[in-house]
């Protein structure tokens, strides 16, 4: 495979790029000029070319001699504008590229953002809809669901097959802390439904997928939840936080439907107080707290089942990667569970 | 669109146009200012608003978030589809003059994001074409219509300010903090083309305030400087004096200076004015009858409850969803609507736009530079 990675400097590309190397593959990875060219791996295989796809005059010579393309680059924090600007507007020149391009596949790296997860009942999957009220989501939800439609459209009309996948929490070594797993006020950790299970996939296990699913001709068309199959709930990812992290805090469960109802109660009043335009912070707007806290099931059926994947890691080995050894060691009183190695 | 005027593409009288049916505006380039004008029409009753934006999916999201009928994503097509009565230009700077020439040339008014033009003679440009044209064209003032300031100005109207004797104006913004837009190291930002780089976006609000207050300029001196050695920026920094024709006025732009405000501060022989424009706060301090030692204490106290008051306000106004910093916008944008219906003049006058941009230009001139 030849592939081109956008995004690659990021958490998830530069662990791509490194599964791509690592299973013999040709990668040209594509970074912003003011990206770390020291996070990426060194290797004859690899080829950077540096450029941003919100602005580079030609995307048509990144996309040469490419065949698969994985579209991992996104811009997740700041205003709306910027998110729009470096998720969608890039995605499209992108796009407007690839379409003239011999580029056979294009992976694209989505989120379960995109789900309705308000209309989901006890699992989430890839046949639960797509988010109905959009603009009542937040602006990484907004973007990531725009960058899907445009790449679902170009695909319909041109020569490429697309694979999207969405991940879960994507977490690891420089990311230990997921935002669905609490909510952290000061040395307070509120864990809110602390028995939920909460949608991690360790960025090497995540990695994996993204190169398993590209090399395999059943992922071709398909939309798959990338998800590892260890169940951890809010509370017990809490826990290992804290104690392998160093962090000083301390826990707090509340039940999950208490801070629902809190967040219904603010919202309704707001509306009766406030009127229809009101701005409330996200956690007390019921769509966007669902979105991030709703207990439900993450079964990774389809991946199993069409592509036979399964995360490498688990959990134990990926808290190991995460937190080093060490610190781990310490915590534990100097024992610590047997590690199987990727592979 | 150098050289003689051209007739524009227009029927002659505005009421005519409008004749009692819903007003077409369009909105070019719907970026993060665009949604504001976007959000200020709705606000208005009669007014059918459509964007037009060279990213088919910046437009096409803009029209669906909201819920408009029409989007476009090029402006030819626009202009002679949609044919807008008035076009709002709130694309990056240098792009404003080219944008309402060719809208003005298609009939429509013209209401143009600060800084309008890069330069007086592109400025001038503009302006003589709007005439020959007889349509309007108008900067967006915005904090000229913020109910603080125009709190100020009925006073000062009013003679409890006596005569105004200076004006503060101090702009806070950290444009250079990580994940600024006008510092990414990634995309050069389209300001840095202007005058007096990034800072050039901001001048025009500190030249119209300092105009409205102490009338037009007179001379200027300025200093500018660079505080952060591996910014994109010629300077983060500008302080400027500036002696006018009713008073004085001190201007200044900090990127360092925290946490982002905008300052400004009206000092008259009766009373002063303090305002910050981002939070709405207003307090004032004035000259009061009876014992002299007493004022400094009633003062204190009436600025107390002010701001207890004004950050209540400004909670509720936020959470409200109201337009916050913009509602300037929002006042600017339903008079421009109005006095077009009515038949009355614009809500800024050319010559308003003529003085602050004559001054924005001196305070970018290597010659007024100390």
């Amino acid at each position: 495979m030849r592939a081109l990675v956008t995004g690659a400097s990021g958490f998830l590309g530069r662990a791509v790029v490194q599964e791509l190397l690592r299973r013999g593959h040709t990668v040209r990875a594509m970074i912003r000029p003011a990206a770390d060219l020291g996070s990426l791996p060194r290797s004859a295989s690899l080829e950077i070319f540096q450029g941003d796809l919100r602005t580079h005059p030609s995307l048509r010579e990144a996309l040469t001699g490419v065949d698969t393309v994985f579209h991992l680059a996104a811009v997740v924090a700041g205003s709306y504008d910027a998110q729009f600007a470096g998720t969608v507007v890039g995605t499209e020149r992108l796009l407007a590229a690839l379409a003239t391009s011999e580029t056979r596949r294009l992976i694209l790296a989505s989120t379960l953002s995109v789900y309705d997860w308000s209309a989901a009942r006890y699992d989430l999957t890839e046949e639960t809809p797509i988010v109905a009220r959009l603009y009542e989501r937040d602006d990484y939800a907004v973007t990531k669901v725009w960058q899907e439609r445009l790449v679902r459209r170009a695909a319909a009309s041109s020569g490429w097959s697309l694979t999207v996948l969405r991940p879960g929490y994507i977490w690891g070594p420089g990311k230990e802390w997921v935002a669905g797993a609490g909510i952290r006020i000061g040395r307070w950790l509120i864990v809110n439904g602390p028995l939920r299970w909460l949608p991690l996939t360790h960025v090497d296990n995540c990695a994996h997928c993204f190169v398993s699913v590209a090399e395999h001709p059943a992922a071709e068309g398909q939309t798959f939840n990338v998800v590892d199959q260890d169940h951890v709930r809010a509370w017990r990812f809490a826990g290992d936080y804290l104690r392998y992290s160093g962090q000083e805090g301390c826990r707090i469960p509340v039940p999950d439907s208490f801070c629902l109802a809190t967040a219904w109660t603010a919202f309704l009043a707001s509306r009766v107080l406030l009127g229809p335009r009101r701005k409330l912070p996200g956690l007390l707007i019921p769509l966007r707290y669902q979105a991030r806290f709703k207990s439900l099931r993450f079964p990774c059926d389809k991946l199993r089942r069409l592509v036979g994947w399964v995360p490498p890691l688990p959990y134990v080995e990926c808290l190991h990667r995460v937190f080093n050894h060490r610190s781990m060691a310490q915590a534990s009183g100097g024992v610590l569970t047997p590690v199987r190695t990727n592979g | 669109m150098d050289g003689e005027p051209v007739p524009c593409d227009a029927p002659s009288s505005i009421n005519a146009v409008l004749g009692g049916r819903a007003v077409r505006a369009a909105v070019v380039g719907v970026g993060y200012i665009g949604h504001h004008h976007i959000a200020a029409l709705q606000a208005l009753k009669g007014v059918e608003v459509a964007v037009c934006d060279q990213s088919p999916a910046r437009a096409e999201s803009t029209a669906e978030r909201f819920r408009l009928g029409h989007c476009f994503t090029d402006l030819g097509q626009m202009l002679s589809d949609y044919r807008p009565e008035v076009v709002h230009v709130t694309t990056p700077p240098m792009s404003h003059v080219p944008l309402a020439l060719a809208a003005l040339q298609a009939g429509a008014h013209v209401f143009v994001e600060k800084p309008i033009a890069p330069c007086m003679e592109q400025w001038r440009r503009l302006r003589d074409r709007a005439v020959s044209c007889g349509r309007w064209v108008v900067e967006d003032h915005n904090y000229r219509f913020n109910s603080p300031v125009r709190e100020v100005l009925r006073r000062v109207g009013t003679g409890q300010f006596g005569q105004v004797m200076h004006v503060d104006l101090l702009f806070c913004s950290s444009i250079l903090a990580p994940g600024s837009g006008f510092a990414d190291p990634n995309m050069e930002h389209p300001t840095l083309h202007l005058p007096g780089g990034a800072i050039g976006d901001f001048l025009p609000h500190l030249a119209y305030l300092a105009t409205l207050f102490v009338g037009p300029h007179l001379t200027v001196r300025t200093a500018w400087s660079k505080h952060a050695s591996d910014s994109p920026f010629p300077h983060d920094e500008m302080r400027a004096l500036v002696r006018a024709k009713h008073g004085t006025a001190a201007l200044a732009f900090s990127a360092h200076s925290q946490p982002d405000a905008f300052w400004l501060r009206v000092y008259g022989t009766k009373m002063t004015a303090n305002v910050n424009l981002f939070e709405s706060r207003l307090t004032f301090d004035r000259v009061r009858a009876g014992p002299r030692p007493l004022t400094p204490l009633l003062n204190g106290l009436a600025e107390a409850r002010a701001v207890r008051r004004a950050t209540v306000r400004s909670l509720v106004n936020k959470l409200a969803g109201g337009p916050g910093v913009y509602g300037g916008l929002w006042e600017l944008v339903r008079q421009f609507y109005t006095n077009l219906q009515s038949g009355q003049a614009p809500p800024i006058s050319l010559q308003d736009i003529d003085d602050a941009n004559r001054l924005v230009a001196d305070l970018t001139a290597e010659e007024n530079r100390v």
